[in-house]
């Protein structure tokens, strides 16, 4: 069964002469529990693509049916929650809240939702993500590598069926990269998630499970390594 | 380009949205300066112009000399101190604001080889670019303001004067405004422009460097939702700020209670009452009294808006609840109805007086009273065979010079009561209030009709409710300019706030933070300052309001007493709400406008 169904997606920044198409009637399916790389130049279009899957950007046409549901027929109310509930996002920049400690960073989505925190979950995902020690620790008082497992750990505490990942590993060293990707991996094995993730690193997108390249807003499905 | 410093007015052309309020800042205070100094210039120069007039020979320093020179002088000096103390305040937290806004400009110009005195440099360029547009503003403001306030002084007011300059430009005015827009924003941004020199050049290049600093401590979101815990941690996170911005507030606060004595002195020193007479009549030195005919004939004399009067009865032997020894004689006055009612309008009952008893024919009378009087509402008097019951008492004693009663009992009956108490029809004083059109010509029939058996009194220069409402004018339009840059501080304040973290807005936003919650957020920031500003107004107002009460109130009139200010901590209270609530306003449209992805993309 699919989980994210994409249909004649276009974007088209500006107007007239200006008009840049950003995205071109890209379409692909993903089945659930499925990890998918998207590789692709700078300015390709891969960042305005995960933009539109996770509904934080609009398309200028074309459907995203997450669980059978098409994101962009909910109003901006429906949308936050149904953010908030399914899709878990990690950015390259980390874009944590400065003033949370690691546990709090963690449980925001939760507290957001005026939602408690299952306690054995959160403990199991603080002992994956190693981050123990450091759950009363600020942001500014981690190295990269770390902020960047409390964002996974932000990404997994609602155990959301959609993981977008935006150059998850572009801030961190080969040694970091290595134990993110290998986390979510991990995640994805164990909570059946469905992880989509943009990356320049081709040994990245050679341990997910498909490729897809995204050129000139044109996508290609270079299909599943394994096979 | 000739050097680095070229850039400022490319810098300033880019942000002008931006620096829009910090301008506003620097215009209201050079303004306000301009407009207070020529004030007391204009002031000065009819003073200078009233004494010529009297004693011939009189320059200028003699002027200043001089006691009314040196009270102008010396309130205009007090003005310009918290002027400059509000100007400072405000311009640094826009300048404060604006450099955190860009650290990561800053720190990519130590990248490329700035150093950090040029940063400092430019910075205080940066500062006083704003000056070249806004001084010309402030000033022009200023005269403008200065020449529309003598034309309302000398042809609405008129009386004293009628001789202030109409379009005089006072170069006093005009300097001290250029100076004190040049000081404020040089003090305000020495800081800021100190802050900007220690940003470290790897912030231009790394994600979260710019937070390493600045938060020590995490917001605790235990007892309240994680969007109340996150605004009341960014607004105290930064003490710099959180100072800056509850000073400016408390400041305001502190302005307007100080001020609202300004006004309750005035009232003293000018009471305005709803009795207030024109023409009075009295039988003078002539023990003849004035029959109450001659207060039916003047009331139908053309000009004539209402007369009453007043008939007394002085050292009548009472007995007050049984007790001699206190006092054994009091003064019996009657007021008729309209005096009567003219009480209640002027607030001089105290609360728990029932006026409605003391009209007609009744056993209820008014009596004066002082905070030592031990007399009390429900107190008996007896006079003769009549006993009669205090259903009210007066603030303090309007007959006596200083106001206080000095152990004397004097009762305000109605007419119909007093004749009935004393079997006297006849009146001591007759008022007379004319009406807006009422000629000089009518004033001497009235005198006419007097005669020349009483005396005859022309009031109306007395009369002092142009002047009163001159000062009340100029006082209420400062306080409502105080209040105004307030507003406009916290609202620049607060959207410089917003845009420093719309990146961080655009990742809460992302990770599913609806938009209510994102403006309750902002809304908690800016009711953190207003609290925290309130209450450091209030703690340091209150005490400033008493003593200046005590000084310039009660020094002078010892039955006034000091009162807990509540109407002006109420109005305070709504301003200030509303002053966080219009912050809000602007930010929350941004947010609701904004486009998630622009705003994590954003540098």
């Amino acid at each position: 069964m699919n989980l994210l169904e994409v249909h004649q997606l276009c974007k088209t920044y500006g107007s007239g002469d200006n008009a840049v198409k950003a995205l071109k009637n890209v379409s692909f399916s993903v089945p659930k529990g499925e990890y998918v790389a998207i590789v692709g130049e700078s300015g390709s279009g891969k960042s305005t693509l995960l933009n539109m899957i996770g509904a934080l950007d609009t398309p200028t046409s074309g459907k995203v049916m997450i669980d059978g549901k098409n994101i962009f027929s909910m109003n901006d109310r429906k949308l936050t929650l149904f953010r908030r509930r399914n899709i878990g996002f990690i950015f390259q920049a980390f874009n944590l809240v400065p003033e949370l400690t690691v546990e709090q960073n963690i449980i925001f989505p939760l507290l957001l939702d005026y939602q408690k925190p299952n306690r054995k979950y959160l403990e199991e995902l603080l002992a994956v993500l190693n981050l123990k020690e450091r759950r009363n620790h600020l942001p500014s008082q981690l190295s990269g590598g770390q902020q960047q497992r409390v964002a996974i750990g932000r990404a997994l505490i609602t155990r959301p069926s959609l993981i977008l990942a935006d150059e998850p590993t572009g801030n961190l060293d080969s040694q970091n990269s290595r134990e993110v990707i290998a986390l979510l991996k991990e995640s994805s094995k164990k909570y059946e998630q469905t992880i989509i993730m943009i990356t320049h690193n081709r040994s990245i997108a050679q341990a997910a499970d498909r490729v897809l390249q995204v050129s000139d807003g044109v996508l290609s499905d270079f299909g599943r390594c394994r096979e | 380009m000739r050097s680095y410093l070229s850039l400022v007015p490319i810098s300033a052309k880019v942000h002008r949205r931006q620096n829009r309020m910090t301008l506003l800042c620097i215009i209201f205070a050079v303004f306000m300066v301009t407009a207070v100094f020529s004030m007391a210039e204009m002031g000065m120069r009819m003073e200078q112009a009233r004494l010529m007039e009297k004693h011939g020979n009189l320059s200028f320093l003699d002027l200043i000399g001089s006691a009314m020179g040196q009270s102008l002088l010396g309130i205009a000096v007090v003005l310009f101190l918290l002027i400059l103390l509000a100007g400072v305040l405000m311009i640094s937290s826009s300048i404060n604001s604006s450099v955190a806004q860009r650290t990561k400009f800053f720190g990519m110009m130590r990248c490329i080889g700035m150093s950090r005195q040029q940063i400092i440099r430019f910075v205080r360029l940066e500062a006083l670019n704003w000056c070249k547009a806004a001084i010309p503003i402030g000033l022009a403001g200023g005269v403008v303001i200065t020449w529309g306030l003598c034309a309302v002084l000398r042809f609405l007011v008129g009386k004293e004067f009628s001789t202030i300059p109409l379009f005089g430009v006072s170069l006093f005015g005009i300097i001290c405004g250029i100076f004190v827009g040049i000081i404020t924003v040089l003090i305000a941004a020495s800081s800021p422009a100190k802050r900007a020199s220690k940003v470290s050049p790897v912030t231009a290049v790394s994600g979260n460097a710019e937070d390493k600093k600045t938060i020590h401590h995490s917001a605790s979101g235990r007892f309240v939702r994680i969007e109340t815990a996150l605004g009341i941690h960014h607004a105290v996170s930064s003490k710099k700020n959180l100072i800056l911005m509850t000073g400016s507030f408390a400041l305001s606060i502190i302005l307007f209670l100080s001020f609202s004595v300004m006004i309750r002195f005035v009232n003293y020193l000018m009471p305005q009452s709803a009795a207030a007479s024109d023409l009075d009549i009295s039988s003078g030195n002539s023990s003849k009294a004035i029959s109450a005919d001659l207060i039916e004939k003047i009331q139908a004399m053309p000009g004539v808006k209402v007369v009453y009067g007043r008939r007394s009865d002085f050292d009548v032997s009472a007995v007050w609840q049984g007790k001699t020894s206190y006092s054994d004689s009091l003064d019996l006055i009657s007021y008729d109805d309209f005096d009567l009612k003219c009480l209640k309008t002027d607030g001089v009952l105290k609360s728990g007086s029932d006026l409605s008893k003391v009209y007609g024919d009744s056993r209820y009378v008014l009596a004066t009273s002082d905070q030592d009087s031990p007399w009390k509402i429900g107190d008996h008097i007896q006079i003769g065979e009549e006993s009669l019951e205090i259903a009210g008492l007066l603030k303090y004693d309007p007959f006596s010079s200083n106001g206080l009663t000095e152990g004397k009992m004097t009762l305000i009956t109605s007419s119909e009561t007093f004749v009935r108490l004393t079997g006297t029809t006849e009146y001591s004083l007759v008022m007379i209030q004319l009406t807006s059109d009422a000629t000089d010509e009518n004033v001497r029939a009235i005198q006419l009709a007097v005669g020349d058996e009483y005396s005859f009194h022309d009031q109306r220069e007395q009369r002092t409710a142009g002047t009163y409402a001159a000062f009340v004018f100029c006082v209420y339009s400062f306080l409502a300019i105080i209040a105004l840059v307030t507003v406009l501080n916290i609202i620049n304040s607060l959207s410089m706030s917003v845009s420093a973290r719309i990146k961080q807005y655009g990742a809460m936003r992302a990770v599913g933070m609806d938009e209510r919650q994102l403006i309750k957020m902002i809304a908690v920031e800016a009711f953190t300052y207003a609290f925290w500003g309130c209450a450091a107004g209030v703690i340091v107002g209150l005490p400033l309001n008493k003593w200046l009460y005590e000084i310039l109130i009660t020094e002078h009139f010892p039955y006034a007493l000091w009162h807990l200010p509540l109407t002006s901590l109420i109005v305070i209270l709504l301003m200030v709400f509303f002053a966080a609530a219009s912050a809000v306003y602007g930010p929350a449209k941004r947010i609701r406008s904004m486009a998630v992805t622009a705003a994590i993309n954003e540098l």
